[in-house]
């Protein structure tokens, strides 16, 4: 298996003030191979937001080195980097994060027509369908305003898939969903996973971790521990196997 | 706690509050200045009026004259004229007024003459407004010539004349409220009674009579003119009202003021337009700094105390420190002023006139404040902390899709979306550009039409090189035909006219006969400029200057008739047009050869003529002085240069200052707006910062939508300063008595070096101002 990504030796610090450093990132070592579906769990403030920004470039390290795409991230520059971003990495938000002016389709659209000489109609069509896999093709020209937070949630994954990219990136995306859209967005998510894109996941609902293929532990800006659980097949006798086993490793691990 | 809240928000917003200091301060200054200006302007002319008791009517003649029959008529009308006095100029030709390292006065278009001061009215003044007194080898020179020669006192004039010599040491400054103006054509030189009398004996120069005329309180000035006229008294040359005197003394320097006003009144729009910018941009966090305050307790009544204390502050601090500068603005403008008109300015009156502005503008601020609060009142405290103002209420078509656009980059079509829809936003702008660019562009308008060669023609003067004026002398017949055959056959000249000056009797409006100059000849060779109709061109046809058609002179619109008498025989005259004009007293008329010459009543004769090309035109000029004794000849372009060229000094200074304040105040308000929309644009930029685009991306987005509204509010900007500035500034001439005028603009200054140079100034700004931090995390904006 080919790596996607790979981080050694992490560190992330922020200066609070003259006298207090926060050390959010300890030396933390990880490495997502191609095609993979990686969930991060671990107490709220363990720092697992801070490693799927640091490792995806939107925020820099303070040492350490992140490999992405056989590319050192922290060497490239600021436009390099964006472009990157724009091409290989998709992101999906605990709190959305769509352009409030833009209509569904427009924001879904937006960074596909950021390239010189695109094929607007074939943009188009391909958002449209992505809607359509995604349910929410009848509400396109909505804007943000006009639609529920499920919904809005998967016009944020289509625009993340709109370039497809190598590799997704979703901080608890389904955070702030009931458990029904949960279930739906990780059925998509999964869906895209099949099709071999790589998706790194941080939640801390244990029924979205167990859909799965790893599961890693963070505490205190550490990544103690990691579970294989293997690829998982839609059904439900399996995923209550799967939560089952995913809780006794947490426990051991003290969640 | 109050306090601190405040001080709290002015530290937040550093540069936001900055800016709208600058502006008030800015509005202040020049408030302050123009009204400061206005009233010394008003009170030293009104003081030097005073002092100088110029006279109501004044008839200029040169020839044999008779004291006696001038008393008769004095005596006749003694309820109309309370004093009359004759003062007898000595002409003496400027070559012959030597000074300094042999250099003479050969180059001025002035008439200089050498008087001895008045005994009843017309004073002639020093630099205190005191009567000059001028001792035996003495001269008082005329503040004009002092200047235009760099003459001090102390220093001597010599007078050399058909072998008469005689020295005068300059000992005052001599100010004439009839003829300090360069407006004026002459100017009075003051000396000692038995200075003047040597002269008149060795009979340097040549003699000339101002026949002045002071009336009673409710004389009435055309009675007495008629009368004059009518009693046949001494008239070769023109007949000059008192008012047109204080025309041209106004004229130097009100222009100038009336330009200052005007930009002034436009920063306080500029200043408010800021002021509602900054409430509108920062009107969301205000928001919820406010529900939190109401969700803390704090009563609707603290809430607006702190806004309005603010903004108190801030105006009171700029009102100040405006107020203060406008006195160096003031004293820098007045240089000139002081030297003319009065050099005592003093006094408390300005100190509270210039108080009017920072007032005035003080309240406009708080008023402003308080219609926005009022807005703040109804909304709730949760309302507050989530709503979005811009997108608050209607909810409109989604507009603007990003499929629609067919060519323009991504980048710039979403700028241009911005635009759409914050509208109200980036409409401020565009005024404040538009405004702006007025600011820059009307300066530069009056001081290109002044400049003009056009512009000679607004005062009545034809578009010529050379004019020869010949003065009434026995041989002044013969010496005219003489002229006009020679410059026939002269191949240097290219072509010529000659006009011939009488006086005729006219019916006014209220039918009585009044007479009036009327200048014939052929106008087609060098047109004037008509603000209504054309010129004559057809017998039976006149037009008239603005003056004369005016209520005051014979009260005609064009296609009016006039009648008019020609040796004795009435004609009936069609009015072709009406023209501007401030030569021989401003009230004149202009008809074909073909009306016919008032033998007994010619007053002057003179010829426009183009010198070809190849010509040297300095000794072409040279050479028709010489030969012809009588004659005055002058270059046109030397003469709107000596007579306009200070006020056209003082224009250009205004040009600059102009262009820097719309300058200064453009890139002020571009790099405060820009700084605003991007701290209120944090978090959607972080959004697409995260999808991928660049910093260089985002600021695109911002370059072009600001572009948008740069380039279409130059372009308005421009046309505003060209037609509506051409209407203002119409209307601040006639207010004047002057009449209304066309622009001369020079497009290439104003449609491409002025868009190029704010082009590149504007868009330094915004690529300097518009810059996306990229060195702070990302998750930093998108967590919060
Ligand atoms: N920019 C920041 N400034 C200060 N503290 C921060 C910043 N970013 C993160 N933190 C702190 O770092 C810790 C880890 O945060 P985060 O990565 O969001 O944890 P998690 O996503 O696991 O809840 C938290 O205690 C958080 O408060
Ligand atoms: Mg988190």
């Amino acid at each position: 298996m080919r790596t996607m990504l790979e981080a050694r030796n992490v560190h992330k610090k922020i200066a609070l003030d003259e006298d207090n450093v926060l050390h959010i990132l300890r030396d933390v070592d990880l490495r997502i191979g191609e095609g993979e579906f990686v969930s991060v769990m671990g107490p709220s403030g363990s720092g697992k937001s801070t490693l799927l920004y640091t490792v995806s470039g939107m925020d820099r390290i303070t040492s350490g080195s992140v490999r992405f795409m056989d590319q050192e991230i922290g060497s490239l520059k600021e436009e390099a980097l964006s472009k990157l971003r724009l091409e290989h990495m998709g992101f999906i938000f605990q709190d959305i994060n769509l352009l409030k002016n833009l209509s569904l389709i427009d924001n879904i659209m937006f960074p596909a027509l950021l390239e010189k000489h695109v094929d607007k109609k074939a943009v188009h069509d391909k958002a449209k369908r992505l809607m359509e896999m995604t349910g929410i093709a009848t509400l396109a020209d909505n804007s943000i305003t006009q639609a529920s937070g499920g919904q809005l949630q998967r016009a944020g994954i289509c625009r993340a898939l709109i370039n497809e990219p190598a590799m997704i990136f979703g901080d608890e995306p389904t955070g702030a969903l009931d458990s029904k859209s949960a279930a739906e967005i990780m059925t998509i998510l999964a869906e895209i996973n099949s099709q071999g894109t790589t998706v790194m996941l941080v939640t801390h609902d244990m029924k979205v971790a167990a859909k799965t293929q790893r599961v890693l532990y963070m505490v205190d800006g550490c990544i103690i521990a990691q579970k294989h659980l293997g690829p998982y097949v839609e059904s439900s006798d399996t995923l209550v196997d799967r939560e089952q086993e995913l809780m006794n490793w947490l426990v051991t691990n003290g969640f | 706690m109050f306090l601190k809240i405040v001080m709290n928000d002015v530290r937040r917003k550093k540069i936001i509050t900055a800016t709208v200091l600058v502006f008030i301060a800015m509005a202040v200054v020049l408030g302050s200045s123009a009204t400061n200006i206005i009233a010394n302007l008003m009170q030293s002319i009104a003081q030097l009026k005073t002092h100088a008791v110029p006279s109501d009517l004044t008839q200029m003649h040169i020839g044999s004259y008779d004291q006696g029959a001038v008393d008769a008529l004095v005596a006749a009308l003694g309820e109309h004229i309370a004093e009359q006095e004759t003062m007898y100029l000595l002409n003496i030709e400027g070559s012959d007024i030597h000074f300094g390292a042999n250099r003479t006065m050969v180059d001025t278009v002035q008439d200089i003459s050498f008087v001895v001061q008045n005994q009843k009215f017309d004073f002639i003044l020093d630099l205190d407004n005191r009567k000059l007194d001028i001792q035996a080898g003495e001269v008082a020179v005329p503040i004009y010539f002092m200047k235009t020669y760099g003459l001090s006192l102390g220093d001597v004039l010599r007078i050399e004349s058909r072998g008469f010599r005689k020295e005068f040491v300059i000992s005052e400054y001599a100010r004439d409220f009839e003829m300090n103006s360069a407006l004026a054509s002459s100017k009075r030189f003051v000396i000692n009674q038995a200075d003047y009398d040597e002269m008149l004996e060795h009979q340097v120069g040549e003699m000339e009579y101002l026949i002045e005329f002071k009336l009673h309180e409710h004389g009435d000035l055309r009675t007495v003119r008629n009368a004059y006229r009518e009693a046949g008294l001494p008239s070769n040359g023109p007949t000059i009202e008192g008012r047109l005197f204080s025309l041209f003394n106004a004229l130097s320097d009100a222009a100038v003021v009336m330009v200052i006003v005007l930009i002034s009144l436009l920063l306080v729009v500029v200043a408010s337009l800021c002021i509602r910018l900054t409430f509108l941009a920062t009107i969301d966090e205000d928001l919820r700094e406010i529900g939190v305050m109401k969700a803390m307790g704090i009563s609707k009544k603290d809430i607006r105390n702190v806004y309005l204390t603010k903004y108190k502050v801030v105006a009171t601090i700029a009102g100040v420190l405006g107020y203060a500068l406008s006195f160096l603005v003031v004293r820098a403008f007045n240089g000139n002023m002081r030297l003319y008109l009065s050099s005592d300015l003093s006094g408390s009156l300005q100190y509270v006139l210039s108080l009017f502005a920072p007032v005035a503008i003080y309240l406009i601020v708080v008023l402003y404040c308080r219609s926005v609060l009022g807005r703040i009142d109804g909304i709730s405290a949760t309302e507050a902390l989530r709503s979005d103002i811009m997108q608050r209420g209607k909810h409109r078509k989604y507009r603007f899709p990003l499929l629609k656009n067919r060519f323009l980059d991504t980048s710039i079509y979403m700028g241009l979306r911005d635009v759409a829809t914050r509208i109200k936003l980036y409409r401020l702008l565009f005024f404040i550009f538009i405004v702006c660019t007025f600011i820059a562009i009307l300066p530069l308008n009056v001081f290109n039409t002044m400049n003009s060669p056009k512009f000679s023609t607004y005062m009545g003067i034809g578009q010529c090189d050379v004019r020869i004026d010949l003065r009434k002398t026995d041989t002044i017949t013969a010496d005219f035909e003489r002229l006009l055959a020679e410059l026939e056959n002269d191949s240097d000249i290219e072509k010529h006219a000659a006009y011939i000056t009488c006086s005729y009797p006219a019916m006014t409006a209220d039918g009585r006969w009044d007479y009036i100059l009327i200048e014939t000849g052929d106008f087609s060779v060098f047109p004037l400029q008509y603000l209504e109709g054309t010129a004559p061109a057809e017998a039976g046809e006149i037009s008239l200057s603005f003056a004369q058609a005016s209520a005051d002179g014979l009260d005609k619109k064009v296609g009016d008739t006039v009648v008019v008498q020609v040796g004795g025989v009435e004609k009936q005259l069609k009015v072709s047009g009406i023209y501007q004009d401030i030569t021989n007293g401003g009230k004149t008329a202009k008809a074909g050869a073909s009306l016919g010459l008032q033998h007994d009543a010619i007053l002057w004769y003179m010829v426009n003529l183009d010198i070809a090309l190849h010509a040297d035109v300095s000794a072409k000029m040279a050479h028709y002085q010489s030969t012809y004794a009588s004659a005055q000849v002058n270059g046109i372009k030397e003469y709107a240069r000596q007579t306009m060229g200070n006020i056209i000094r003082q224009m250009g200074a205004i040009v600059i200052g102009g262009l820097a304040i719309a300058i200064v105040v453009m890139v002020l308000i571009t790099a405060l707006f820009l700084k605003m929309l991007l701290s209120k644009d944090m978090s959607q930029i972080a959004i697409m910062r995260s999808i991928g685009l660049s910093a260089k991306q985002i600021e695109h987005q911002y370059l072009a939508g600001t572009m948008a509204v740069l380039l279409p509010g130059i372009i308005l900007g421009i046309l505003a300063a060209d037609y509506l500035g051409e209407i203002l500034v119409s209307m601040a001439m006639s207010s004047m008595g002057a009449a209304s005028i066309r622009f001369v603009g020079i497009a290439w200054q104003t449609w491409l070096v002025y868009p190029l140079l704010i082009i590149v100034v504007v868009g330094i700004t915004l690529s300097l101002s518009c810059k996306i931090a990229v060195a702070e995390d990302l998750s930093v904006v998108l967590r919060s």
